[in-house]
């Protein structure tokens, strides 16, 4: 599937912070970026840099280095990236990101129902984090700089990075506030089970992610969509209310992996 | 070896970390603090100032477990543990002034440390769920421990970042609890309390 970033991004993030939208703004424009050579030579750098980091991490790393790698002058990196090594490294960032939301647009895109959505897009989630060789480099030796991007506010902007990117895709079997909650829920379990990982539990594998959002999530997001009214007041005993009732079967009907319109 | 010059030094510490940061915290300042020599501190903390700040951060973060045990642990019900526990756990983070300015000024220093201890915290925070889930009875299929373990990683994500969830609403609470936290789980999430 081929990016129309800005598309991409529905809906207002949940907190006002600039950076992020910045961020998010930041990536799209890498997704719509078309092929130059302008481009080819920015991207050769960062790959370079990619590559630099997959080796020694991000604190020993230097101009030099990343020019070696990209087989281009240390003129020419500064020509590109007049900001020097911080600059190279943001747009190592931004790049990554968009590949990462590129190729979960790829694999979400193909899914034909919400239970195989989900599993798509939380496995190939996985998989690109766990077999990142920079990232890997990082996780290991240089831990701090990616487990500090991962919890309290900064989490916070991971979430709606994601919500961003992943919304329009949920958004074909659930509504726009819905699916922006069932996308912001499944980054939660995948950056839960990356940075803290459960004995036996394995992301990367298509058949247990599905255990997992059969079992947890496909009931959440039944349950998410009885109006909270009905859900809270209504007694265990007699159920939800009759609208309640019928909503929740219709649901049951849209979400079942069966019967889905092809 | 008394315990109660070991608590003192933690204490001192603390006032030293919520005064100048994690990383600029030194042996000596901690000392100087607590009233006591270097000499005693190190014989406390034979691993110096690297054991002494973890030992800080750990009894910081054991304390916010305790506080967090004694809101839930008189709740009659699944829900009600989680209702409470979310609510008070987000609150007690917002305004928890040390750990808010450590976040703001020194994530990468602190984030390592809590990440180990939130390992651990997986563990008992589903321990301590288990019994709960065992009274209210599973959803078919569901392992108790698998879903306690899926529970509590998924408490210390929306406490530490709630995302687009207000966990100072209390009907929001509700909802998230008997939708993302339960709806899989159990047989049958109760109604909210009145």
């Amino acid at each position: 599937m081929n990016a129309a970033p800005l598309e991409l991004i529905q809906g207002p993030p949940a907190v006002d912070r600039r950076d992020r939208l910045d961020r998010t703004e930041r990536v799209a424009r890498v997704i719509g970026e078309p092929a130059g050579s302008a481009t080819g030579a920015r991207v050769r750098v960062i790959d370079g840099a990619l590559s630099c980091i997959a080796r020694q991490g991000v604190a020993k790393i230097t101009l030099d280095d990343v020019a070696r790698a990209a087989r281009c002058s240390r003129a020419t990196v500064y020509r590109l990236f007049p900001g020097g090594k911080d600059a190279v490294l943001g747009a190592v960032v931004d790049t990554e990101v968009s590949r990462f939301f590129s190729a979960l647009a790829v694999r979400m895109g193909a899914a034909t129902n919400l239970e195989d959505v989900l599993v798509a897009g939380m496995t190939e989630a996985a998989t690109r984090v766990t077999e990142h060789p920079a990232l890997g480099y990082l996780r290991a030796c240089e831990p701090e700089l990616v487990l500090s991007q991962l919890a309290f506010a900064r989490m916070d902007e991971v979430l709606s990075l994601t919500c961003a990117f992943t919304t329009p895709f949920l958004g074909r079997w659930l509504d726009q506030a819905e699916a922006r909650r069932v996308a912001e829920w499944a980054a939660r379990i995948v950056v839960s089970y990356l940075a803290c990982p459960a004995e036996g539990v394995d992301l990367t594998d298509a058949r247990q992610v599905r255990r997992l959002v059969r079992m947890f999530v496909l009931p959440g997001v039944r349950a998410l969509r009885v109006p909270p009214r009905d859900a809270r007041g209504a007694p265990t005993a007699g159920g939800p209310g009759r609208g309640a009732e019928r909503s929740l079967q219709s649901n049951r009907a849209r979400l079942t992996t069966k019967g889905e319109a092809s | 070896m008394d315990d109660g010059p070991r608590q003192r030094i933690l204490e001192a510490t603390y006032a030293c970390v919520a005064r100048w940061g994690l990383s600029k915290t030194t042996v000596e300042d901690a000392a100087r603090e607590a009233g006591l020599s270097r000499a005693t501190v190190y014989r406390y903390f034979p691993g110096g100032r690297d054991e002494l700040i973890d030992a800080v951060v750990s009894w910081q973060y054991v304390l916010f477990f305790v506080r967090l045990y004694e809101e839930v642990h008189g709740a009659t019900s699944l829900e009600e543990v989680l209702d409470r526990g979310l609510a008070f756990a987000r609150r007690s983070l917002q305004e928890h002034e040390v750990l808010q300015k450590m976040l703001e000024t020194e994530p990468e220093v602190l984030m390592p440390k809590l990440t180990i201890e939130s390992n651990r915290t997986v563990g008992l925070i589903a321990g301590f769920l288990v019994p709960y889930l065992h009274e209210h009875g599973m959803a078919d299929g569901v392992e108790i421990h698998e879903a306690a373990d899926f529970l509590a990683r998924m408490i210390l994500s929306y406490i530490a970042s709630p995302g687009h969830w207000d966990l100072g609403d209390p009907e929001q609470v509700a909802t998230l609890v008997r939708t993302e936290l339960l709806a899989g789980v159990v047989a049958e999430p109760g109604p909210a309390a009145p």
